[in-house]
């Protein structure tokens, strides 16, 4: 229980990091800004609850909405894919195909279905922070070439990540 | 009260899910420029602190190319300084405005609403709307203060309107940006009976008190030219280089509680 708390807070901290202070750091190009903190959330235990993935999520997002000057933003982005994460994997994924899995790893799942997983999940997280962030639909048009470019970026990254950091006994 | 238990149990999710959306939500509007600028002062001051850390040890990889810079800045002083004293033994001071250096040590050019955050604080005597400048141009207002550190809007922000000034007509006119391209914004309400060419200069006017007059904001770049409008916009590409800003200057008006005064009895 306590390894497995342990395990989480690393996690998070570790994940936070990244964000903060590497890839915030780093400048893509104009309008791409790659949520890599997502990952976080995607890397939650498939049976754990709604509310509890809101808390990791509303947390989260807070912590990396300090760190920016932005109260708020990117936390209601985060809560919102927390709270629609259960619907997105069942929408992309058969019943019989959860069974005897803990975690979403691209070992178990597969990597098309991982892409697909990261693309939802990072569609409406982006198109959300981006239209908060502008906030009228005047900038409509922006803010969906934001997501569109941001979101193809972070994929990558996050694909990146998970494979530079897959454990090495689950080969 | 049974029921409402049951009721709490079955939508305990729901309920969940939409206290924490209002809360972000009832935070973003907070945090919105101008309106409550306490709950992003409390944000600057646990991240500041951090930030200038970072910012303390990327100044050594820049510190070649500020050298230049400064020392361009100083010889152009110079030969005005020599200008001066040619000219006539009265130096006309202009003590309506005083100028105090300033680091940036956050800053970001790529997002729709920029922030650029400085090492100076109400310690140093900053306040709200005290206009920022560089030695290239302009760069934006101070909305936050912490006791040691500042948030400046930048003009690349979608809430910026700065009043600037052509220099060859004397005409007014609004710049924002066009929320595309750091190096490129927009001259709004020019009125089209005046004759707009590339490479016309604009300055700020001097009105709005956070700036003082002529400082340099840009250069036209290309005009819209619908002859059945009454007013033309233009682009305008920016003097100041967003992407390597470091040394500021905050610009302090000496008679801003005088001049808000008069403007109360008005």
């Amino acid at each position: 229980m306590y390894t497995k708390l342990m395990r989480h807070i690393l996690l998070f901290i570790g994940i936070l990091a990244l964000q903060l202070f590497v890839v915030d750091n780093i400048r893509f190009g104009h309008f791409i800004h790659p949520c890599v903190y997502v990952l976080y959330v995607m890397l939650l235990p498939f049976d754990s609850s709604q509310v509890k993935l809101m808390l990791n999520g509303f947390i989260l997002g807070m912590a990396v909405d300090i760190f920016n000057g932005t109260p708020g933003l990117n936390a209601a982005a985060t809560v919102l894919i927390c709270y629609l994460r259960p619907y997105i994997i069942s929408l992309i994924t058969r019943k019989s195909e959860l069974e005897g899995k803990n975690y979403p790893s691209i070992n178990d799942m597969g990597l098309q279905w991982y892409v697909l997983y990261a693309l939802l999940l990072l569609i409406v997280h982006n198109l959300t922070l981006f239209l908060l962030e502008a906030f009228s639909f005047k900038l409509f048009g922006i803010v969906l070439l934001e997501t569109l470019v941001s979101v193809p970026v972070t994929i990558v990254i996050i694909i990146l990540i998970v494979y530079v950091f897959r454990p090495i006994n689950s080969k | 009260m049974y029921n409402l238990l049951v009721f709490l149990r079955k939508y305990s999710t729901t309920i969940v899910f939409a206290l924490l959306e209002v809360l972000c939500l009832i935070m973003v509007l907070h945090s919105m420029p101008y309106q409550n600028r306490k709950m992003v002062s409390a944000c600057n001051a646990v991240s500041g602190s951090i930030h200038s850390t970072t910012s303390n040890w990327n100044d050594y990889l820049h510190l070649k190319g500020e050298n230049e810079l400064l020392s361009q800045r100083n010889a152009i002083l110079m030969s005005r300084l020599t200008d001066m004293d040619a000219e006539n033994d009265t130096v006309i001071t202009n003590d309506l405005y005083t100028f105090m250096p300033a680091h940036v040590i956050n800053n970001s050019i790529d997002k729709i609403n920029n922030y650029i955050v400085i090492d100076k604080g109400s310690a140093d005597g900053v306040k709200p709307d005290m206009g920022v400048i560089c030695d290239q141009g302009v760069v934006g207002k101070v909305v936050n203060v912490t006791t040691n550190f500042a948030s400046v809007m930048s003009v690349l922000n979608s809430y910026s309107v700065i009043s600037g000034r052509f220099t060859d007509n004397q005409y007014v006119a609004n710049v924002v940006w066009n929320c595309l391209n750091y190096q490129y914004g927009l001259v709004r309400d020019i009125p089209s009976h005046l004759m707009i060419v590339k490479g016309d200069t604009l300055v700020t006017s001097g009105f709005s008190n956070s700036f003082p007059p002529d400082i340099l904001v840009g250069t036209i770049e290309s005009t819209d030219n619908d002859d059945n409008d009454a007013f033309i916009t233009a682009k305008l590409r920016f003097t100041t280089n967003f992407s390597t800003l470091r040394h500021v200057y905050v610009v302090k008006n000496n008679f801003q509680t005088e001049i808000d005064s008069l403007c109360i009895q008005n």
